[in-house]
C-alpha cells in the first residue's frame, strides 16, 4: 500500500514535427488505499496517466511519486505495481496455474511460497479448479479473474486496471464489479481504475477524476461529481440518461429559451447561460392542466413541449421532449431555429403518445446553471 | 446447389490427386532409380522393374567421401539458421514494437537488398575476401547466405511479432519483467511456431544454395548441392547415378525435418496467413 502523487505530469508525443498532447499537465494525489477512478470519454488521457504510472509510458515533463519515492526513471518491474489490462494479456502458452505464479517465479520465489500464493490468489477471484486450463479454455469473465489473481498475488502496494470490464457482456460486468469492490474492500490496496463507462465510476470509486481533452476537468466523490458538477462537460457526461443542457439567456432571476421560462434563480447573473437539469428533476404533465398550474407556480416551465419519443426502460419512462418549437407556440411556421430536447425521467406507469402535447415543470433549486462561454459552473 | 456441390467436391479431388501424381513421379521416379545399375535406371523402353542395388549409394558415401560434404553443408546451414533468426528475432521484435517512422525507411531498405539478384552481389564479394583472405572458409558462405537470408526474416518474423499484443510484453514487464526477460520468457515462446516457420525457410535458403556455395567453396568446403551438380554434369555413367543417389539423399533431411516440425509449420503458416 502507498500513496501516489503526481506532480504537473505531462505527456506529449513528437511525430514528424507534429506534437500531439496526450496529457496536458496535471497533479493529483491518491491516498493510501484509496480506490481512484479516472473516467471520461476516448483518447481523454486517462490510460495515458495510468500508463505513466505504471513505467510502461515516460512523462514528458512532471514526477510520479509511489510511496516515498520518485519512481520516474525507475521501470516497470521495480515500481511495485500490477495491472490488469483491457484485453487480460494473459500469457496464452502457459496454465492458469503459471500464469498466477509468473510474477512471483520472475523474481526468483521458490515453490513452498509460490504454491500457497497462487491458491490464496485463486481462491479469492474463485477460479480454484480452473488452475490446470490455459487461457483459451476459458471464458471472458475467468479470464479477467485470472487476470485479477495474477495482480493480486504478489500482493502489490498499487493496482492498476485499465478498463477492465468493457470486454465482458453486461451481466458478468455487472458481477465483476462487485467482485472489484469486494477484493479492494479485502486487501485495502491503492487502486487507480481507468474507464469510460461513469456507472463503473459511481458504484466503485472513492474519488472520481473526470478527464476530458487530456486535462483533468473535476476531482470529486461519486457524490460531489453528480451532485455538484463544475462544468458542462462533467454535468453531461456523469448521469445516465445524461443531464439536459439547454441554452438560453438569464435576466433578474428568470431563465429563459424559445419555448421555456424558469423563473427563481437567486443568482445575479444575467446574459447567455447554460441551464443544466437531470431527467429525474423534470416533471411531466398533460399540457392542459399544466398550463393552468403554471401561471401562478413559480416553479414553471415549458408548456407547450410535443413528446418526440417515448422510452421505457422498466423502472421508468424516459420522455424526449421538444421544446420551444415556434409552430406549436404561434402557429408560425418559424423554426427549428430555437428548438431544444428535454429528457425526462417520468414514472414507469405514465405513456405517451408521440407527437402529444405536454407541459415540464422544472424546479429552479435543482437546476445547474453554467457560462455559456466558459461552460463553467456559475454559483449563486 | 445440394447436389452440385458433392460433385463440385469429387471434381476438385481428382483434380488434387493428378496434380499429385504429376508433381510427385519425378521425384519418387529419382528415388526408384537410385536403386538400379545405370542400364536399368535409363533404359528404352522405361522398365518398370530392376534388380535393386545400394551400388550408388555405397560409391558416394564411401568412395566418393559424400559424408564430407554433408558435413559441410550441415555446418553452413546450421550456421546460417542460428545466426539468421537470432539477429532476425532480436530485430523483427524491435521494429515490430518500435513507433517511429525510421522503422518503416530500415524495412524497405532491407526489401531492396533482398530484391538485388544474388549473382549481381558476387563480383565484389570475391574481390572483399580475397583481401581479407577468407575465401573458402564456412564463415565467409555463412556470412552472405546471412546477408542475404536477413530481410526475409526479418519481415517474416516482424509480421508474426506484429500479432502479438503489446499487451503481453507489458504485462510481463509489470509482472517483473526486464524488456529482455519479457521477450524471452513471454514472447518467444509464443512466437515458437512463427519462429520455426521462418527457421524452416532460412533452412531452405542455406540448404539449397547452389550458386554461392559453388562460387566461394573449393573442393575442400564443397556443399551437397554442388557436390551432386558436379556428378550430374560430368559425362561418367557410374558419376551420373551417384548423383541421383545425391540427390536423394539431400532430399531425406528435409522430410524428416517437415515431418518433426509439422504442426509448428502449419500453425505458423495459418497464423500468417489469417492474421498477417
Amino acid at each position: 500500500m502507498a500513496r501516489i502523487e503526481l506532480k504537473e505530469v505531462s505527456r506529449i508525443w513528437e511525430q514528424a514535427g507534429k506534437q500531439t498532447v496526450g496529457l496536458k499537465p496535471m497533479s493529483l494525489s491518491i491516498a493510501e488505499g484509496e480506490f481512484i477512478v479516472l473516467l471520461g470519454p476516448s483518447g481523454c488521457g486517462k490510460t495515458t496517466t495510468m500508463r505513466i504510472v505504471a513505467g510502461l509510458e515516460s512523462a514528458t515533463s512532471g514526477e510520479v511519486w509511489i510511496g516515498d519515492r520518485c519512481v520516474n526513471t525507475l521501470e516497470p518491474k521495480d515500481r511495485d505495481v500490477a495491472m490488469v489490462f483491457q484485453s487480460y494479456g494473459l500469457y496464452p502458452n502457459m496454465t492458469v496455474y503459471a500464469n498466477i505464479a509468473f510474477p512471483l517465479k520472475i523474481r526468483g520465489m521458490g515453490r513452498e511460497v509460490i504454491e500457497p500464493a497462487v491458491q490464496r490468489a485463486a481462491a479469492l477471484v474463485e477460479l480454484g479448479d480452473l488452475l490446470d486450463r490455459k487461457p483459451k479454455a476459458l471464458s471472458g469473465g475467468q479470464r479477467q479473474r485470472v487476470a485479477l489473481a495474477r495482480a493480486i498475488v504478489r500482493r502489490p502496494s498499487v493496482f492498476l486496471m485499465d478498463e477492465p470490464l468493457s470486454n465482458l457482456d453486461a451481466k458478468l460486468r455487472v458481477s465483476m464489479r462487485s467482485h472489484i469492490k469486494h477484493l479492494h474492500h479485502t486487501l485495502k490496496v491503492t487502486t487507480i481504475y481507468v474507464t469510460h463507462d461513469q456507472i463503473e465510476a459511481m458504484t466503485l470509486a472513492d474519488r472520481v477524476v473526470v478527464m476530458s481533452k487530456a486535462e483533468i476537468q473535476q476531482i470529486g466523490t461519486p457524490d460531489d461529481i453528480y451532485n455538484n458538477p463544475e462544468n458542462t462537460f462533467v454535468a453531461g457526461f456523469v448521469g445516465s440518461p445524461a443531464m439536459n443542457l439547454l441554452e438560453g439567456q438569464l435576466q433578474d432571476g428568470v431563465f429563459s429559451a424559445p419555448g421555456l421560462r424558469v423563473p427563481g434563480f437567486t443568482s445575479g447573473h444575467r446574459g447567455a447561460v447554460v441551464l443544466g437539469v437531470r431527467p429525474e428533476d423534470l416533471a411531466v404533465s398533460v399540457a392542459s392542466e399544466a398550463a393552468s398550474n403554471a401561471a401562478e407556480s413559480a416553479t414553471a416551465v415549458a408548456n407547450h413541449a410535443r413528446v418526440f419519443s417515448c422510452e421505457l426502460t422498466g423502472e421508468a419512462t424516459l420522455v424526449i421532449a421538444d421544446v420551444g418549437n415556434a409552430q406549436t407556440q404561434q402557429g408560425q411556421v418559424s423554426a427549428q431555429l430555437g428548438k431544444q430536447q428535454l429528457t425526462a425521467k417520468a414514472d414507469k406507469s405514465q405513456r405517451y403518445a408521440i407527437g402529444a402535447p405536454i407541459a415540464l415543470t422544472i424546479d429552479a433549486q435543482k437546476c445547474f446553471l453554467f457560462d455559456a462561454a466558459s461552460q463553467k459552473r456559475l454559483r449563486s | 446447389m445440394q447436389r452440385s456441390k458433392p460433385l463440385l467436391q469429387w471434381l476438385v479431388y481428382a483434380a488434387l490427386a493428378l496434380w499429385l501424381i504429376v508433381a510427385s513421379l519425378p521425384v519418387i521416379w529419382t528415388a526408384i532409380i537410385s536403386l538400379r545399375d545405370y542400364v536399368d535406371a535409363f533404359s528404352n523402353p522405361v522398365k518398370w522393374s530392376a534388380p535393386v542395388t545400394f551400388e550408388n549409394y555405397r560409391a558416394l558415401w564411401i568412395d566418393r567421401e559424400f559424408y564430407r560434404n554433408f558435413f559441410n553443408t550441415a555446418i553452413v546451414t546450421l550456421g546460417t539458421v542460428s545466426i539468421s533468426l537470432t539477429v532476425g528475432c532480436l530485430a523483427a521484435y524491435a521494429l515490430a514494437r518500435y513507433r517511429g517512422s525510421l522503422g518503416f525507411w530500415l524495412l524497405l531498405i532491407a526489401l531492396i537488398f533482398r530484391a538485388l539478384p544474388h549473382s549481381t552481389l558476387l563480383p565484389s564479394f570475391f574481390t572483399l575476401f580475397d583481401a581479407l583472405g577468407i575465401r573458402n572458409t564456412y564463415f565467409a558462405l555463412i556470412f552472405v547466405l546471412v546477408a542475404i537470408n536477413q530481410p526475409f526474416t526479418i519481415w517474416m518474423l516482424r509480421s508474426f511479432f506484429m500479432n502479438i499484443p503489446a499487451e503481453l510484453d507489458e504485462a510481463a514487464m509489470v509482472d517483473g519483467c526486464s524488456r529482455f526477460q519479457a521477450f524471452r520468457r513471454v514472447i518467444v515462446p509464443v512466437m515458437w511456431p512463427g519462429i520455426v516457420t521462418t527457421g524452416l525457410f532460412s533452412f531452405l535458403l542455406a540448404y539449397n544454395d547452389f550458386l554461392l556455395s559453388s562460387a566461394l567453396t573449393n573442393a575442400e568446403k564443397m556443399t551437397m548441392p554442388v557436390a551432386i551438380a558436379n556428378s550430374i554434369s560430368a559425362e561418367s555413367e557410374a558419376l551420373l547415378m551417384q548423383g541421383v543417389a545425391g540427390a536423394v539423399s539431400i532430399t531425406l533431411p528435409l522430410i524428416v525435418l517437415v515431418v518433426i516440425f509439422q504442426r509448428q509449420i502449419v500453425s505458423g503458416l495459418t497464423q500468417g496467413a489469417v492474421k498477417g
